[in-house]
């Protein structure tokens, strides 16, 4: 068992090495002039140059990867070229942001997905069933762009319950600002009993959650459901069933314990999904997360931002399979 | 081996179809047998012939044909049929336990073997639990584990310990066929029912099986009811072997009759397929094959096979009859 | 012996008989679902209008992206059934030609994947061995990235555009094809069948060809299927982030883009596409799963 993980963790650090050396290169393969972007507008060209002499953007690609690379452990991922800040703090404070909505909608997904997609197991045939299938399909149809825009459609401008965009109202960022503790808005409001705003804030956060929600809902539902009949037919059952055991016990100890391990495959997939939805989901709210912090580095060609994003997002990423694979491993002495 | 005692299983017009895509199913019809008290009886028929979900359907244990069940099936005075889920549950793995073709996968994967037999002493050996723990002054997880270790080792397993903290796929398929049989009989059951239970298995893990399967019998005073496609296997520890074909029985008798004096064409059909040892003679095996379930031949089932066909055959199903008093066939040569 | 042999082969012959008759009751089994088929009516209807989509659209040269500024922003009316576009361009033609876009990107996709993928997974999961084992480190390297992103990524360096973005998607989707049928070959392999075909002394390539294939297609046909609707999404993801279909092309992602900035006055603009989008692989997904039920039920 501890080997596997130790194997594990192995190939999660050299996946995080092929990650930055990719990250590195694809970044110095886009298009624009990272000295010039650093010095900004009317810059003569001898600040480009001092610039370039600065960044050591004269030195060979792999001198530059070992710099960058030596920067990293120490924990400086370079300056953002837009802020003017390091990178490492912007990341900080918007990857909470984010994790906000994220955390909430994959936690939501997973308390209606199993559940639901358990119902539909126990009714198979039934118009519950059938029912279920299909909105479970259409969940997982609806492209994430166009379902925040309809969100935004539907309730705000036709219905006016939500806000359209935004964390906060602008009004409250100025009477009752959220004192930042876990980065956590949403919770740190709550914490400092700051009331006002942390209804507020929820009241933001219904939108954008839900949309978020509804595709890896889709998803955990659909499988628990055909992994839960695969269960239910299975020898083991049977034999369960025939040595006296009880239909509730037969469903909630052996068939769900049993469909644990694929379902927990998909948890691990949803997380990819949501990371990448929430990027257009924050887009189209105005929530300052990542994602948006993403989107203006890329179209400001803002290198070390955009570097510092990639690795970071694909860390989240490549960390969230591993420890997928390990409770996994955990779940079924199956697996090797 | 007495006649004169009264069935602990008795099965009466046990019928069962299925209503499928294609029209209704008639998979079991008039089905008919007695299981005596500490005896073997061997249930004998092709892949296919309803052997299997006649036991499955005693215990109803298939959902889906639960409601397509008549007849009656008696067991302790009950009717097996028309008891209750709940009164049913006490019945099944207590009274009359059921091991499987395949032990492997009868185990649950993902827990130890030690957890599944735990559960199991837990819900049926309050009493001796209980027992254990005022007399051994035991905590109940040890008195447990000391039933578990007692009755892992009286069905031949060794190295008890290492095997309660292994896994379904860390065994061997004889290891795993005789810890399904222990937990069988931890309930001390009347009834053993053996679906195939050695099928899988190699040629040599059969016959440690087949004889534990009988000692077990003789020790505990369990009646076996032994499933089985292979006649030659029936023989090697059976007292009685009953004969199926297409849903129905048709020759019930003790072993070595049916073997010396096989009544039925198909049991004689049977026993002529059977290759022997020694001898140059070619295979013989029975002509056509056996009927779509959704289209039946009418009457006797195995007329169109028969050799022996006569005119009233394709016209009604024949009744059982008494040939001896302990030999029985449903066929119009005999009535 | 001889006579063994011979029933071998009738009862063969018999089994394919039955497996023939299953296959044409499987298909009239797929038809007895109501949503299954209506889902495969509207693949029919918008695969149709997609394949004639200059007789179809009421404007082609709108929908190739001829401009029209006096008609712009209008909502429904008789003259243009589902409104017009910023720049006054029948959105019905819009959708219809985008539609090309969409459904021949996705099929393109998917069977790229699958052309690359399956051949890969089938030597890897026959031959084992070293050039095995590196195509399936190969496999779980790609996967283990975020898909999106390298997409994304590849889009970008190379330059946006309708086939970039088509071969940036096919990049991340190979894999699964490789593992699934490397999967499915390894389980078939052990089978008696195999063994059998190999001890007559049949060749290699002919039994991965005459016995392993057939058993390999349902899982890959039923994975295709079900892929066709994300491969769709994924590039209206694309587009709609300006790395895909170019303007004034038309391109479901890519319209909703520009339909947006309207999206609280002129809201048809942006949702139109989307619901496009929406109903075109809300019925990949439904039929696929009735398909799937049918021909493999016993994967989860």
């Amino acid at each position: 068992m501890t080997l596997f993980i130790l194997k594990r963790i192995a190939g999660l650090l050299a996946l995080l090495l092929a990650l930055s050396v990719l990250v590195f290169f694809f970044s110095r393969a886009i298009p624009g002039d990272v000295a010039a972007l650093y010095v900004g507008g009317n810059a003569k060209p001898e600040q480009i140059e001092q610039a370039r002499l600065e960044l050591g953007l004269d030195k060979p690609l792999y001198t530059q990867y070992l710099r960058y690379m030596g920067k990293l452990f120490q924990g400086d991922m370079g300056i953002s070229l837009r802020t003017h800040r390091p990178v490492l703090k912007d990341l900080s404070e918007k990857i909470p942001m984010s994790m906000e909505l994220v955390l909430l909608a994959l936690v939501l997904a997973v308390l209606l997905g199993i559940p639901i997609g358990g119902i539909a197991a126990v009714w198979q045939g039934t118009w519950v069933d059938e029912t279920i299938k299909w909105f479970s399909a259409a969940a997982v149809s609806i492209p994430i762009f166009f379902l925040a825009l309809l969100l935004q459609l539907l309730f705000f401008n036709f219905l006016g319950w939500f806000p359209l965009q935004g964390r906060l109202d602008s009004m409250l960022e100025f009477t009752h600002p959220i004192e930042l503790l876990t980065g956590f808005s949403f919770v740190d409001s709550l914490v400092t009993g700051n009331l006002t705003a942390f209804f507020n804030v929820a009241w933001h956060m219904v939108l954008p959650v839900a949309a978020l929600t509804l595709g890896p809902l889709g998803f955990i539902a659909r499988l628990t459901r055909s992994t839960l009949l695969d269960v239910m037919t299975q020898d083991y059952i049977l034999a369960a069933r025939a040595s006296g055991i009880s239909e509730g016990v037969l469903f909630f100890r052996y068939g769900l314990r049993n469909a644990l391990s694929p379902i927990l495959t998909v948890i691990g997939l949803s997380v990819a999904l949501l990371m990448l939805n929430t990027f257009f989901v924050e887009m189209i709210f105005n929530w300052p997360g990542i994602g948006y912090y993403a989107l203006m580095a890329i179209t400001s060609l803002d290198f070390p931002a955009v570097m510092g994003i990639a690795f970071t997002i694909g860390s989240i990423y490549v960390l969230a399979n591993t420890a997928t694979d390990i409770v996994r491993r955990v779940v079924d002495p199956r697996i090797k | 081996m007495m006649i004169q005692q009264s069935p602990i299983l008795s099965v009466e017009n046990l019928n069962v179809s299925f209503e499928g895509a294609r029209g209704i199913f008639q998979i079991l019809e008039g089905v008919e047998f007695s299981l005596y008290p500490n005896e073997i009886l061997a249930l004998v028929g092709e892949t296919g012939c309803g052997k299997s979900v006649t036991a499955k359907s005693m215990l109803n244990l298939i959902p889906q044909l639960s409601r397509r069940r008549t007849g009656r099936v008696f067991f302790n005075e009950n009717d097996l049929l028309k008891l209750s889920n709940r009164e049913l549950r006490q019945v099944r793995g207590r009274s009359i336990s059921m091991i499987f073709q395949n032990p492997q996968s009868s185990i649950n994967p993902v827990f130890t073997l030690g957890e599944q037999i735990f559960r199991l002493i837990r819900m049926y050996l309050k009493d001796e639990i209980d027992r254990l723990r005022k007399q051994q002054n035991l905590k109940e997880k040890a008195a447990v584990r000391r039933i578990a270790k007692e009755r892992l080792a009286e069905v031949g397993l060794t190295e008890t310990d290492r095997l309660l903290k292994s896994h379904a796929h860390e065994i061997s398929g004889g290891m795993a066929q005789r810890y399904k049989i222990a937990l069988a009989l931890l309930g001390s059951p009347a009834v053993l029912i053996a679906d195939e239970a050695t099928s899988a298995l190699d040629v040599t893990v059969q016959a440690h099986i087949l004889k534990l399967l009988k000692k077990m019998s003789q020790k505990k005073g369990t009646a076996i009811l032994f499933i089985t496609h292979d006649l030659g296997i029936a023989a090697q520890i059976c007292d009685r072997v009953a004969v199926m074909y297409s849903g129905r029985i048709v020759e019930v008798g003790p072993t070595l009759d049916i073997f010396q004096n096989p009544l039925h064409p198909y049991t004689r059909g049977l026993l002529q397929a059977i290759p022997k040892l020694g001898e140059d003679e070619k295979l013989v095996p029975i002509t056509g094959m056996i009927p779509d379930l959704a289209d039946p031949p009418t009457g006797c089932r195995f007329h169109p096979r028969c050799d022996r066909q006569m005119d009233e055959c394709c016209r009604k199903r024949p009744s059982y009859c008494s040939v001896t008093r302990t030999h029985t066939v449903a066929c119009y040569l005999y009535s | 012996m001889e006579m063994v042999t011979h029933d071998f082969k009738k009862l063969a012959e018999e089994a394919l008989q039955d497996h023939r008759k299953a296959q044409v009751y499987n298909l009239r089994l797929l038809l007895k679902k109501k949503l299954a088929v209506f889902s495969l009516f509207v693949l029919v209807i918008i695969l149709l209008s997609a394949l004639l989509a200059p007789w179809v659209a009421p404007y082609p040269d709108q929908g190739k992206g001829a401009v029209n500024i006096e008609e712009r922003l209008q909502p429904f009316s008789k003259k243009h059934l589902l409104g017009t576009d910023i720049y006054g361009r029948d959105l019905l033609s819009r959708v219809i030609y985008g539609a090309r876009v969409s459904v021949f990107g996705g099929f393109f996709i998917v069977l790229m994947a699958v052309v690359i993928g399956v051949p890969l997974g089938l030597w890897a999961g026959y031959r084992e061995g070293i050039s095995g084992a590196i195509i399936m480190r190969t496999v779980e390297l790609v996967l283990s990235f975020p898909s999106a992103l390298v997409a994304m990524a590849v889009s970008i360096v190379v330059g946006a555009g309708s086939m970039t973005a088509l071969i940036a998607l096919i990049i991340p989707w190979w894999p699964w094809y490789t593992r699934l049928v490397q999967g499915e070959v390894l389980s078939l392999k052990n089978m008696l069948y195999i063994e059998a075909a190999q001890m007559l002394g049949y060749g290699r390539i002919y039994i991965i060809f005459r016995h392993l294939l057939p058993n390999i297609l349902t899982p890959v046909i039923v994975m295709m299927m079900l892929d066709i609707g994300p491969a769709i999404i994924a590039i209206g993801v694309l587009s709609f982030l300006g790395l895909g279909t170019q303007p004034p092309n038309a391109d479901w992602g890519l319209m909703v883009w520009e339909g947006a900035p309207n999206l609280l006055g002129e809201w048809w603009i942006a949702i139109v596409p989307g619901f496009a989008m929406f109903m075109l692989v809300t019925a990949f997904n439904v039929f696929g799963d009735r398909l799937k039920e049918i021909l493999d039920p016993n994967q989860p």
